[in-house]
């Protein structure tokens, strides 16, 4: 029987990688792919309660709609961000988030 | 309280002369209003101060006071006190200073800075006259701080000299030493009576209510104070050197007021003092020593200025032992003597000098009785006032002075008095010898008699002088002699071995000058080289002012050097520069947290989160 | 229990990928980990009932996300051998991430929430929900995705002449 807790103990986990990720890839692509780990692990946290939790129908349903609002907003991000590597490449030609060190003292 | 008022308003008006003084610069106003403001006040001043007489003695002293400011709990005054100590005082300074004053008008003139000269003048006389009315310590000494500033701004008068100003530097610097000990003294009072009014502080320690400790110590603070205005050893280094400044400013202050302050001072404290013998005991002895130390180097000086001065310094002393002997009456006596005799003495030599183009070294004098006559006659009698010959004023109240030491100390200061009034008597022939009477000196030939402006106040202070003497005497019940003026019971007394014993000394010192300086029967420059020594050590003045320059040099300026190095290396370095440095140090360091590297930011942000969330869990559930 | 097979089926999927994306060197590998999990997290939006979910993950992220960031890596390719090798200090990196992990896990052991049989909701409902009571967050999220677009646009064109959009 699956249980809420699968659920959420998936999504931290699944957090937790992609936190991993984002520190310790180098890559700015790669540091991007996992943000977008991030942000699933928080759709998979958000549909299990929507779908084990005891809510009214209409509670459930915003569940839903969180998650459709979530994916938008990480398309978006996705986007901008995809820009703006792509800028930073054109100017200083790496990707190399180590290299990438102006905002210092 | 008429006498008060009266006596509060005349030193107003010198102060008010003072301001108007200030105000006018002589350059820009016609060259006789500054004298003219100034002489009409102290002639106002002098006038009231017969009425104040007049009034004290009808109706008794009495004492007069503003509230000025409230400290806590003690509100301190603006007070004035008349009595028979402070009109006597008043007197001789209204009339001295207006004597000097109007010699002034001829002695100054031409000088560019005439204006100011009697701005300054009126400023010492308002401090002066505001320190013997005083009837609270602090106002005293607010009074004494301001003599002293008069003086320094009338002897460095001429302050381009270079040597004027530093003699000014001198004086200032050698009586701020005793005005260190006159303000401690005067707090140590304070602090054991609760009150600065003179009045209350006797009251309080007649009562015993000041410990011994405390009063010995405070007196003889006092008569540090004293000794540093009034020139005592070892702090009369500055007297000398004073002469720089015109020669009617020493008449007047080195004559008969600012140097009299500190015996003013020592009258005024007497009932304090008396309780406090061995205080009293310390001033008899540094007066006797002063006495007959100063008496030594008046007799080799050859500036005609530095006798005098060194004559004034001598006599401050016998003041100080008489008043060492308790005899109040006698010391103001030759306090009134003293000052008309030396300011006479004074301005004389300043008619001298004007008359010689500014000479003043007596060797170059010689037989000038022939070209200045009334200069002259007033001279010699200032002398014979000064040496005490009857019946001018010095003897008599010399011979009191002797009275009052032979009844109430040790015989053995009679004899070295004695041997000081030799001393005294012997130094002035020597003067009047060399500069009036002999053959003329070949560079005098140009020498001429001064403006009647100079030569009336000779004049006048000479009949004063011959006639000072007769207020010794008793006369009526009501006045029994000075003395009975004084303290009421007494009366003058002739003693007839003393008095014999006085004139035969100076009439031997008298005859001893003669023979060696008119008739080089006992050649002094023989004398000279007999004893080559003493000569020496006198002629340097026992080095004293080469002793005072080395401790300057060692200690003094020593001190300064370590404190200067303290400031500079404690305080500046470590203190203000360590601060900014430690700061931008501390800032280096931290900054290093801003790597720009993703990694260090994120991992920090990871952390921190788990961070809070567990001291929210730790101390918030 | 066949749900708790597909669960964990599903489970794998998602976690494999993600490790996946972290690990390996490879980054085209790297993408199509990414590709994997995020099919993995659709499957368990069908486990939940949530099948316009599963088919918006698909479209959306399969379809749109992984291409754009497979362009990405392409143009943002430096010289054929060089490899971007992880940060020197990813054994921190690792503590941080399995502390939050624990941190997150106490937190779900630790709470209780009232739960049920597992329920979805059907797709009209969600639709009435999405457009009209959250109408405005809606059109929000359209304003933000054209922002996005526009910010994207203007960011990556050329600006001057001399860019020929070219390094150096």
């Amino acid at each position: 029987m699956i249980e809420l807790a699968h659920f959420q103990v998936l999504g931290a986990a699944l957090f937790a990688i992609g936190l991993y990720g984002v520190l310790a890839r180098r890559n700015a692509v790669l540091i991007l792919m996992s943000i977008e780990l991030m942000l699933s692990a928080v759709n998979i946290n958000l549909i299990g309660y929507a779908a084990f939790v005891d809510f009214t129908e209409a509670q459930r349903a915003l569940g839903q709609v969180l998650i459709i609002f979530v994916i938008t907003i990480a398309a978006a991000e996705l986007a901008l961000a995809i820009a703006i590597i792509l800028r930073l490449y054109r100017n200083r030609s790496t990707v190399n988030a180590d290299e990438i060190n102006l905002m210092k003292f | 309280m008429i006498p008060a008022l009266s006596a509060s308003a005349f030193f107003l008006i010198i102060v008010l002369n003072r301001v108007l003084g200030f105000a006018f610069p002589g350059s820009r106003v016609p060259s006789l209003v500054a004298p003219v403001i100034s002489i009409g006040a102290m002639l106002a001043g002098f006038v009231l101060f017969w009425v104040v007489l007049v009034d004290l003695l009808q109706n008794g002293p009495g004492t007069f006071s503003i509230g000025w400011l409230t400290v806590g709990e003690t509100e301190i005054q603006w007070g004035v006190m008349v009595d028979k100590l402070s009109v006597v005082m008043i007197g001789l300074v209204t009339f001295i200073a207006l004597l000097v004053q109007v010699y002034s008008i001829g002695y100054m003139k031409g000088d560019p800075r005439f204006g100011w000269y009697f701005a300054a003048h009126a400023l010492f006389a308002a401090a002066m006259l505001a320190l013997v009315l005083a009837d609270n310590l602090l106002f005293l000494y607010v009074a004494w701080e301001l003599v002293g500033l008069g003086s320094y701004l009338l002897i460095g008068f001429w302050w381009e000299k270079r040597s004027a100003a530093q003699a000014a530097k001198k004086a200032f610097i050698t009586t701020r030493i005793g005005d260190v000990g006159l303000l401690i003294g005067i707090i140590l009072l304070f602090r054991a009576t609760g009150s600065f009014d003179i009045s209350t502080i006797f009251h309080v320690a007649a009562s015993g209510g000041i410990g011994t400790v405390t009063l010995n110590t405070a007196t003889a603070l006092i008569f540090l104070g004293a000794m540093g205005k009034s020139a005592q050893f070892p702090f009369h280094v500055w007297l000398p050197a004073a002469m720089e400044g015109p020669t009617p400013v020493s008449a007047l202050i080195h004559a008969a007021t600012m140097v009299t302050a500190g015996v003013f001072l020592v009258a005024r404290m007497l009932p304090l003092f008396e309780l406090a013998p061995d205080v009293m005991m310390a001033v008899a002895i540094t007066g006797l020593v002063t006495f007959v130390f100063a008496g030594t180097l008046a007799l080799v000086m050859t500036d005609i200025k530095r006798v005098l001065a060194y004559s004034t310094i001598s006599h401050l002393g016998l003041m100080m032992l008489s008043l060492g002997a308790g005899a109040l009456a006698a010391t103001l006596f030759h306090l009134v003597a003293h000052g008309v005799s030396k300011a006479l003495l004074f301005l004389g030599a300043g008619s001298v000098m004007h008359g010689s183009d500014g000479e003043t070294d007596a060797r170059k004098m010689g037989g000038l009785r022939t070209k200045m006559p009334i200069t002259a006659f007033t001279f010699v009698i200032g002398a014979l006032g000064l040496a005490g010959l009857p019946p001018l004023a010095g003897f008599f109240s010399k011979d009191e002075i002797l009275l009052g030491v032979w009844a109430d100390l040790n015989p053995a200061f009679l004899v070295v008095a004695l041997f000081g009034v030799f001393l005294s008597a012997l130094y002035m022939a020597r003067v009047v010898l060399l500069v009036f009477f002999g053959p003329l000196n070949p560079e005098r030939k140009g020498a001429h008699e001064s403006p009647p402006v100079m030569w009336v106040p000779l004049a006048i202070l000479a009949v004063l002088a011959l006639g000072v003497g007769f207020l010794a005497f008793n006369y009526t019940t009501d006045y029994q002699g000075f003395a009975g003026f004084m303290s009421p019971g007494h009366h003058f007394e002739v003693t007839g071995w003393l008095m014999g014993l006085s004139i035969a000394i100076t009439l031997g010192a008298f005859t001893g000058a003669w023979l060696a300086y008119s008739r080089d029967t006992i050649s002094h420059a023989a004398l000279a080289q007999r004893f080559p020594l003493i000569y020496r050590v006198l002629v340097n003045k026992y080095y004293i002012d080469e002793a005072y320059q080395w401790v300057i040099d060692h200690v003094v300026l020593v001190i300064a050097r370590l404190v200067a190095l303290f400031d500079r290396v404690v305080i500046n370095d470590t203190g203000v520069d360590g601060l900014a440095i430690s700061i931008r140090l501390s800032a280096m360091r931290t900054r290093v947290i801003q790597t720009g590297y993703l990694y260090t930011y994120g991992t920090a942000m990871a952390f921190g989160v788990v961070g809070l969330a567990l001291i929210w869990w730790i101390f918030l559930t | 229990m066949a749900s708790l097979v597909f669960f964990y089926i599903a489970a794998a999927l998602v976690l494999g990928g993600a490790i996946t994306v972290v690990m390996t060197r490879n980054i085209v590998y790297a993408a199509f980990g990414l590709l994997a999990s995020l099919m993995g997290v659709a499957a368990l939006f069908l486990l939940t009932f949530a099948e316009f979910l599963a088919l918006v993950q698909v479209l959306i992220y399969g379809g749109a996300v992984v291409i754009v960031i497979i362009f990405a890596l392409m143009l943002t390719r430096m010289d054929d051998f060089r490899q971007i090798s992880d940060h020197k200090g990813w054994p921190m990196g690792a503590v941080a991430a399995l502390a939050v992990f624990g941190l997150m896990v106490a937190a779900i052991v630790r709470t209780s929430v009232n739960t049920g049989p597992r329920e979805g909701v059907s797709f009209t409902v969600m639709g009435e929900s999405l457009f009209r009571d959250w109408a405005v967050p809606f059109e929000i999220a359209s304003l933000v995705l054209l922002i996005a677009l526009i910010g994207a646009v203007v960011m990556v064109r050329r600006s001057d002449p001399d860019d020929d959009g070219s390094p150096n």
